[in-house]
């Protein structure tokens, strides 16, 4: 994946992110829980009811059709305290998996 | 922050939105039948349209009565529309001609699902109460899915049609339904009324779930939908629901024609009044709507190793004929 690519969320997806639930993860995160499959962003497609986790979320608010892969890798890596190769594959797979699913489009 | 509402949503994801208990319809399960409250102004409609949307509700689904009852219901889906919700309705479907189906796809309806609760018109008539009710409802699915309306069909399984229901399934391929509702049936208002008539005993339920849940896993032109929470011990049941056991007042709650909020169109408890009082203080503090979302194992539930998953089932009905949310569902085969 180039990235410069821009991913963009498919407009008819209803999604809203849920920030209570965001800061109530981050608390759990803190405390050495497993946050993995808790959600962040309710989204719907399809007609089925979706969560994406935090770091899911966070890539998924970004998916605005103006953000490159390669800013999305740059936030997310300021924000996370782990490798920076693994943060840039796991956004690079995430989007993939979108795309893959028919959530986003490249523009 | 409050613990006990810890993973609860900032705001439900639907609103069922009764906007009058009026209908052209006398139905023999009719929850609302016998229902009163002040309708709204078009005006103060709309000013709850701009609380859902502040809120970031994505679907309302008008209800009734009839919703067509209602000459403003345009205007009000029109408006709702225009403030980003997701507009549905559910309608016995008299009302809508060609014309009425191009209005309701001018006015921004994203979905219109029709009542039909059998494939032989003179049982649907008679359930209804209606002469010639099927004949139009029929016609009304054509007419939505003509406008190219997103079409479902709504039946409430009762004894009148539990035993046929794969014709009601065939019926809904015929006009190109794009998902079926099979309403289980709710013990509340005519319902209650008439629920030795009409409704299934447990052990019914799990012989009518465990065939419906095999056909639903067979199709592929066609979406097999069931709101039960009394079906998640069942085999073939596979979904991964975002809550446990009933979704009101976690994922969804009802507005009354005056702007009261109640957890379901079939608790008659009012939470609140959207118009009244503030919002986030009704969805995070309201005593009923914390002890639904936090229901204790009561009667054969303790120790079940089903509870888990269905949390005693739809809490409508233990409510019902208990008046203890968290008393077993008396649809429960365990």
């Amino acid at each position: 994946m180039d990235e410069n690519v821009r991913p963009a969320r498919r407009s008819d997806i209803i999604w809203r992110h849920e920030a209570r639930r965001e800061q109530e993860l981050l608390e759990a995160q803190e405390r050495g829980e497993d946050i993995s499959d808790r959600g962040t962003v309710i989204l719907v497609a399809g007609g089925t009811m979706h969560q994406l986790n935090l770091l899911g979320g966070e890539i998924w608010r970004r998916c605005d059709g103006n953000t490159t892969v390669a800013r999305i890798v740059s936030d997310l890596a300021g924000e996370y305290d782990v490798d920076p190769a693994e943060i840039d594959r796991d956004v690079r797979e995430f989007i993939e998996d979108l795309n893959q699913r028919g959530w986003i489009s490249y523009e | 922050m409050n613990d006990t509402n810890e993973g609860l949503l900032s705001a439900p994801l639907t609103f069922n939105w009764t906007l009058s208990y009026r209908c052209n319809f006398s139905c023999s399960h009719c929850y609302s039948r016998e229902e009163q409250a002040e309708e709204l102004t078009t005006d103060r409609i709309c000013l709850i349209v701009d609380i859902l949307a502040d809120k970031k509700v994505p679907f309302v689904n008008f209800g009734g009565g009839e919703p067509l009852i209602r000459e403003d219901l345009f205007d009000i889906a029109s408006y709702a529309s225009s403030r980003g919700l997701n507009v549905s309705m559910n309608s016995n479907g008299w009302l809508i001609d060609a014309d009425a189906a191009a209005r309701l796809r001018q006015s921004g309806f994203q979905s219109v699902g029709i009542s039909i609760d059998s494939a032989e018109a003179r049982l649907h008539d008679d359930f209804r109460c209606m002469p010639g009710s099927w004949q139009r409802a029929v016609a009304a699915l054509d007419h939505v899915r003509g406008a190219g309306i997103r079409l479902t069909m709504s039946s409430v399984i009762s004894r009148i049609n539990f035993r046929n229901f794969r014709d009601l399934i065939a019926l809904a391929r015929d006009h190109g339904v794009q998902t079926l509702y099979l309403h289980n049936f709710k013990c509340s208002g005519r319902g209650f009324k008439n629920r030795e008539d009409l409704d299934l005993s447990p052990e019914e339920w799990k012989a009518f779930y465990v065939e419906a849940l095999e056909v639903k896993n067979s199709l592929s032109d066609l979406t097999l939908s069931f709101d039960d929470p009394v079906i998640a011990s069942l085999p073939g049941y596979d979904a991964d629901p975002m809550v446990k056991g009933s979704s009101c007042g976690k994922l969804s709650l009802h507005l009354r024609p005056n702007g009261d909020i109640t957890p379901c169109g079939f608790i008659p408890l009012v939470v609140g009044n959207i118009l009244a009082q503030d919002f986030d203080d009704i969805w995070y503090n309201s005593p009923v709507l914390l002890k639904m979302r936090h229901k204790e194992a009561k009667g054969k539930c303790a120790g079940c190793a089903a509870y888990g998953d269905c949390l005693g089932g739809c809490t409508a009905r233990a409510f019902a004929t208990t008046g203890d949310f968290s008393q077993p569902d008396p649809h429960c085969w365990k």
